[in-house]
């Protein structure tokens, strides 16, 4: 019984340890009824508006239409169409693709920038880490929606590209904290020492060590991301420095409602934006949240 | 013409606090040791955690900062070389405590052993394949395991990668840092038997750390016995073992267990005799500071730490 | 704790350097200058070359950059050239506001959020705590404008319980007793739309603390020793647990800077959020500098003083 018991022990040792952990991920996203219904969610809403938008025509979408504005919901228009005579299901449609898309964007700009900064001041420690913390430490406290509006105004050529390293610039700090201190723990560890003594340099120690060790992390932290940054790309093109009226996203719609009248009476033109916006956001969070339970075995449901 | 030469080694870590993160002092980790290791011979260190015997074996092969000191491999200083690609690398490996900590667990076999090879020696798929197959037989696992993960290995076998990795780049020196403390008693002597075969087959030398006098006494010929980052004693196994001469070292060696049921009163006031001893002689062996002195030679092999008056 | 208050000052300058710093090369990047709107087009250009050596826009930058720190050291942010006045006098009241918007919603989000995270730690794992948690995950997952564009809809529009823009009622005397009423009537709606959706980052360090005190051995003491319920939690958990609570408001500030941008122009409030906005729209360059700055200042300010505060309250990050 005892050497049963042992074994036994031994073994949850090993499956905790279980390298194949994206396994386990799906193991429990998969038992985790709420993430997996965000998740088909998710997966039906960006496909749907994927393939729509391949077959809307979005010059016709934006194109305006002085004898159709704010036409309510009917036969002509599903959702009614806005100031401009524009038909707002089509905005909405690509509205989502687009602030999808720049979502994604910016998190795997954020990504790619945190990842590395992270990496870097954990790896080496020491003086480079103080140097970087306190690089982080200044972007860290400017407020990001002033810094960024500003940006936005003064930029020349403005395109969704400047937009997202806008964005991208000023939002790459939570990641690279995470990973730093990841990175910290995991260098202590013999395994990046042995890299050190077999001749790995340091780049491939980073690069092929460390990283993989820290990618359920890092996907954890860029899913939880993608959510918080559809929230500020609608927020930002919300208060019209966001996408250019012609390329409309979320956010573009619900300015429309800034306007007191179209607030009052027009709801048909920024409550689905904001259904949209708040049914995105929500999916991703709880599929972010689940991938953390999932990781963290402490937290793991069984 | 030395094969390995330590000479005065330091390494001293600072202790960082007060308002501009100043240093405030220093931890000696290492504190002036010296000691020569000849080809194809083992040597061990020895001493309680804290010793700084697992910090000169980390020094030696550069993963510690040197603070002062010189350390000769083959004639050649390599005191100062902290390249990535140095050649030393080649010549000096490592085998890790922990053989749980010291595999990457997102790697297979194959990534794991081949990982000196692919960083010193351009090899094909193919060849680096068949060498990884060949150090794994060499180790006594089998070839096909290559592209398992090492969580799918017990504690023994995860070692055996781990040496499997060390000697893939025919080193001559390495060293061997605690290597079987992690394990069960049972696999310990598996693997300790089996670092000695190899050593013959490939012409190694260790440098073997160590808390565990059992094991020293099966694997050494010289020996080193470290306190607070100091040598107390030196000398071959046969005369730390049955002519120790200073307290600490005699404390030790009255501590190893011994099986025999019948020797248990004996050896109980044995230990008791030399615990009283130490406590009584403790101000004739150490300095105020509770450190070691200097070594004193007593035999051509034979060194002791023991004031200037003794 | 002093060494430690003066080593975080200290920290705090090059930040406030860099800051200006940055708000300065927007500033010079910006497209045009004060001048390029105030001129007559009709004017000879050798003449504007004059005025421009006169104002100093010719010299090397660094001697622009300090004659400019040097008048906001003072309070000059020079010359807004749309409204033709002082920046600092256009600024005046609008911060005024933002300072009374910011302080009631602190209030509120503490009033809301700390019953909430004392319920939801004491009662862990009951329907009780299902709903809170619920809430303050669904306020996290909510973008705010959202949440306050539907706060002015529903309360503002349809039930018309809140006025929907301006700070104060027109044509009251200020110093009144209806004049500071109408001033508070008209920050309510804001305050609560930002403090509703800002509660989780409090009820969930509330509740994990008290969840975690709740096992402690010296809990478990006070408890055998027969201390009632209620008295466990006034003295021993609370006591643990309330304190970092007040210290993060000066993080909090960040947070309400961000959030204030999209409150003050969704219900029309004229505070420094609103401005910010306008004088971008309108190009009004010299008034964007000086709020982007101040917004600056203020979350270097705030988290200066929470690191501070924490210091006294917890020896621990002293060492770091």
């Amino acid at each position: 019984m005892v050497e049963n018991s042992a074994t036994a022990a031994v073994k949850t040792k090993e499956m905790i340890k279980t390298p194949s952990g994206f396994n386990i991920i799906w193991r429990e996203l998969m038992r985790d009824k709420l993430a997996l219904i965000s998740l088909i969610c998710l997966i039906g809403i960006a496909a749907f508006v994927y393939g729509v938008s391949l077959v809307l025509d979005q010059e016709e979408i934006v194109r305006v239409d002085l004898f159709a504005i704010y036409q309510s919901p009917g036969e002509d228009f599903i959702l009614g169409t806005d100031y401009g005579g524009r038909d707002v299901f089509g905005q909405l449609i690509i509205g989502t693709k687009n602030s999808l898309s720049i979502a994604i964007i910016v998190t795997l700009m954020t990504g790619f920038i945190g990842v590395v900064f992270g990496l870097v001041a954990g790896y080496f420690g020491g003086h480079i880490d103080n140097m970087l913390m306190r690089i982080l430490d200044f972007f860290n406290i400017l407020p990001f929606t002033m810094i960024v509006i500003a940006f936005v105004a003064i930029v020349p050529t403005y395109s969704v590209l400047t937009f997202s390293i806008i964005m991208a610039a000023f939002l790459w700090m939570g990641i690279a904290r995470l990973i730093r201190s990841k990175a910290l723990q995991e260098k202590e560890l013999d395994y990046i020492q042995a890299a050190r003594t077999l001749g790995t340099s340091n780049f491939k120690i980073i690069f092929k060590h460390l990283l993989p060790n820290c990618s359920s992390l890092i996907i954890v932290t860029m899913t939880l991301n993608l959510a918080a940054n559809i929230g500020l790309e609608s927020g930002l093109s919300f208060l019209g420095f966001g996408f250019p009226e012609d390329t409309p996203s979320l956010g573009t719609l619900l300015s429309y409602a800034r306007n007191p009248q179209t607030l009052e009476y027009r709801w048909w033109i920024w409550v689905p934006a904001s259904v949209l916006i708040l049914i995105l956001m929500l999916c991703i969070n709880n599929v972010g949240q689940a991938l953390k339970r999932a990781t963290d075995a402490r937290q793991r449901r069984g | 013409m030395g094969f390995l030469k330590v000479e005065d080694l330091k390494v001293h870590f600072p202790i960082k606090g007060g308002f501009f993160g100043r240093t405030l002092g220093y931890v000696k980790a290492v504190d002036g040791v010296s000691f020569n290791l000849e080809k194809g011979k083992t040597y061990g260190l020895v001493g309680e955690s804290g010793s700084g015997k697992s910090t000169t074996g980390r020094a030696i092969i550069g993963l510690n900062h040197i603070t002062d000191g010189k350390i000769e491999f083959e004639d050649k200083e390599i005191t100062k070389i902290h390249r990535a690609k140095a050649e030393i690398r080649k010549d000096i490996q490592m085998i890790f405590q922990d053989p749980y900590s010291s595999l990457n667990p997102k790697k297979r076999v194959l990534d794991i052993v081949a990982e000196p090879l692919r960083n010193f020696e351009r090899l094909s798929r193919k060849e680096e394949r068949f060498k990884v197959q060949e150090l794994l037989e060499l180790v006594g696992l089998s070839p096909e395991s290559i592209l398992k993960y090492p969580h799918e290995f017990s504690g023994g076998q995860r070692q055996r990668i781990g040496i499997a990795r060390a000697v893939a780049l025919k080193p001559k020196l390495i060293i061997a840092d605690e290597p079987v403390s992690a394990l069960d008693v049972s696999v310990q002597a598996q693997v300790l038997n089996f670092m000695k075969e190899i050593q013959r087959e490939l012409d190694l030398t260790y440098l073997f750390i160590s808390h565990d006098l059992g094991v020293i006494r099966h694997m050494c010929d010289h020996i080193g016995i470290m306190y607070k980052g100091r040598f107390v004693e030196e000398g071959t196994a046969n005369e730390i073992f049955n002519e120790p001469q200073h307290i600490y070292t005699k404390r030790l060696i009255a501590a190893i267990p011994d099986i025999d049921p019948n020797k248990r009163e004996e050896l109980k006031r044995f230990r008791a005799e030399v615990s009283t001893e130490y406590e009584q002689a403790y101000n004739d062996y150490f300095d105020e500071e509770g450190l070691a002195y200097g070594l004193k030679p007593i035999s051509e092999t034979h060194l002791v730490a023991l004031p200037e008056k003794g | 704790m002093w060494k430690f208050s003066l080593r975080r000052i200290l920290i705090m300058i090059p930040q406030l350097f860099a800051l200006s710093l940055l708000i300065f090369i927007l500033a010079k990047m910006m497209p045009g200058d004060a001048l390029s709107g105030k001129i007559d087009p009709n004017i000879d250009p050798a003449r504007i070359e004059e005025l421009r050596e006169e104002m100093g826009w010719n010299d090397p930058w660094h001697e622009q950059y300090a004659r400019w720190v040097g008048g906001v050291v003072k309070g000059d942010f020079g010359q807004s050239f749309r409204f033709k006045m002082p920046v600092t006098e256009i600024i005046g009241q609008r911060i005024v506001n933002s300072f009374w918007l910011s302080l009631v919603t602190l209030i509120l989000t503490y009033l809301i959020a700390i019953p909430l995270g004392i319920t939801s730690g004491r009662f862990n794992d009951t329907l009780r705590d299902h709903l809170i948690t619920g809430y303050s995950y669904i306020g996290f997952a909510t973008p705010l404008f959202i949440f306050a564009l539907v706060m002015l809809w529903v309360f503002g529009f349809q039930l018309q319980w809140f006025p929907t823009s301006g700070s104060v009622a027109p044509g009251l005397e200020p110093g009144t007793f209806d004049y500071v009423a109408s001033k508070l009537y008209h920050l309510l709606l804001p305050a609560f739309s930002m403090a509703l959706i800002q509660t989780y980052s409090t009820i969930q360090y509330l509740r994990n603390e008290i969840v975690d005190t709740k096992q402690r051995d010296f809990i478990i003491t006070a408890r055998a020793k027969g201390a009632s319920e209620t008295r466990v939690y006034n003295n021993h958990i609370l006591r643990n647990s309330l304190l970092p609570i007040a210290a993060f408001f000066g993080y909090e500030i960040t947070l309400l800077i961000g959030g204030s941008i999209f409150v003050e122009n969704i219900f029309g409030y004229p505070g420094m959020g609103q401005l910010l906005v306008e004088s971008i729209t309108l190009r009004d360059y010299s008034v964007v500098t000086a709020t982007t700055l101040l917004f600056g200042v203020a979350s270097v300010l705030g988290a200066l003083l929470s690191d501070i505060i924490l210091s006294i309250i917890d020896p621990r990050i002293r060492i770091k």
